[in-house]
């Protein structure tokens, strides 16, 4: 059955934290999936890899890391296999030269019997591909700091706006097959008054973006969501 | 507590000496070349070794191999990056699960020199080096390339391939991170793109195909016999 969804969320998170404050983040994220496992994954396994083959720009890390969290936090029964460690396993096969663009280079991948043996062992169902990055846009303001013997402090003001775009894509690893498509586009803007002591106001963008992108995964992987 | 803003200039003569020597320091400290010792871990591959028995000779100026690049003004800093440790590291690492048998040579391959007895010598070297960081770009990115130059050869030395391969690395900058800290991690990653490189396209080279089917169809006619001779395994 195919199933197409397009949900289009946007929302405008302007929040004050316990201590402090936390800058306005606006985020879309839009999804597009077919064949969604309506019985959850069972005990087959999923990683998350981030795109690296670009020139100017790498996905993040840590934001790979902080999807997969985000997931295994809310579902406990799903296992996403650490992204290093995944890479390192089956080295040199997912570096940036020699990833698999399309589900079709799984066949490829799979005549190394060694590799087959390996993800085989792992009982990998789904890989999910994230694109994209975190960029600062805009920066202004400037502020001058001090030291002296009765103190130190700062005096000015600092702003500068992030912008985060990244887009994920399963492939269903027994069918060889793309099954879905997210995206998640969010942008805000960072404050940092000072009178003497600096308030750092943030906006988490990137972290508003693995939210939103957590949550999508979480709504595509998980029968209970 | 009350600071005495006087110390430093009531104090004796010695003290003085300490803080100017101290802002000496400072400053050569500051005019210093960053270095940078490549270390990284480098995972064996995973796929069918090719069924020869290879050797490896690391020339002395690649098990040693540093790149110094010497600072353009005085707001920058001049750069030395030793990657000749990790490049043997993760050579050895590579060779030994691609191919069926690894060996290390006594010597560079030539007919007065006993060396264990292998199907072919590999000699790796680094041809160019070059690296950027975002003060030389203004772009968030840390930056390693690399040319290699290989040669295949007999025990006794005589060519069989010699091509040249390109490895790149890169690695953005990051909260917290230093220099050093990140023009390491693109080395490593520079390094691991080499290994990727050399096991996709290995098999690839013209040469080293032709010698290969050679080989396959009979190992005694391709052109290592020659130096059996001297061979000592």
């Amino acid at each position: 059955m195919r199933q197409i969804r397009a949900a289009v969320q946007r929302g405008v998170v302007c929040a004050l934290a316990l201590a402090g404050l936390s800058g306005c983040v606006t985020s879309t994220v839009d999804e597009m999936v077919f064949n969604e496992p309506t019985e959850g994954i069972g005990d087959a396994t999923v990683v998350i890899l981030g795109r690296r083959h670009a020139s100017d720009y790498e996905t993040e890390f840590d934001f790979i890391e902080c999807i997969g969290d985000h997931v295994m936090a809310r579902d406990s029964s799903i296992e996403i296999l650490d992204e290093i460690e995944f890479i390192n396993s089956l080295y040199p096969w997912f570096e940036p030269r020699t990833a698999p663009l399309r589900p079709t280079d799984i066949e490829r991948l799979l005549q190394q019997q060694p590799v087959a043996e390996r993800l085989a062992t792992i009982k990998l169902e789904y890989m999910i591909w994230v694109d994209g990055s975190t960029v600062q846009t805009n920066s202004a303001g400037s502020m001058t700091c001090g030291v002296g013997p009765g103190g130190a402090g700062c005096f000015g003001f600092g702003t500068w706006g992030n912008a985060s775009d990244y887009e994920a894509t399963i492939w269903d690893f027994t069918d060889r097959a793309e099954v879905g498509r997210l995206n998640t586009s969010t942008s805000g803007q960072s404050y940092m008054p000072a009178v003497v002591v600096p308030i750092p106001i943030i906006a988490p963008v990137q972290g508003t973006a693995c939210d939103g992108m957590g949550d999508q995964l979480l709504q595509f992987l998980s029968s209970e969501h | 507590m009350e600071v005495p803003l006087s110390v430093s200039t009531t104090s004796g003569p010695r003290r003085f000496r300490t803080i100017a020597g101290a802002a000496v320091l400072l400053l050569l400290a500051g005019c210093g070349a960053k270095e940078v010792v490549v270390k990284g871990n480098f995972p064996p591959p995973v796929l069918e070794p090719i069924p020869l028995s290879i050797g490896i000779w690391y020339p002395q100026e690649f098990a040693t191999h540093e790149f110094f690049d010497e600072a353009k003004g005085r707001a920058e800093s001049a750069w030395l990056v030793r990657t000749g440790e990790a490049q043997v590291q993760m050579w050895d690492q590579l060779l030994d699960g691609m191919f069926e048998r690894l060996k290390h040579m006594n010597g560079k391959p030539s007919p007065s020199q006993m060396n264990p007895a292998v199907d072919a010598v590999l000699i790796p070297s680094i041809v160019e080096l070059q690296y950027a960081i975002p003060a030389h770009t203004n772009i968030k990115v840390y930056e390693i390339w690399m040319r290699y130059g290989f040669e295949l050869v007999t025990v006794n030395g005589d060519p069989i391939a010699e091509w040249t391969m390109t490895a790149y690395g890169k690695t953005p900058t990051a909260f917290l991170q230093s220099d050093e800290a990140a023009v390491n991690l693109a080395a490593v990653v520079a390094l691991r793109d080499a290994g990727a490189h050399f096991i996709t396209s290995f098999q690839k080279v013209p040469e080293v195909s032709q010698w290969l089917a050679l080989y396959d169809e009979d190992p005694a006619a391709a052109p290592q016999t020659g130096g059996l001779g001297n061979a000592t395994d």
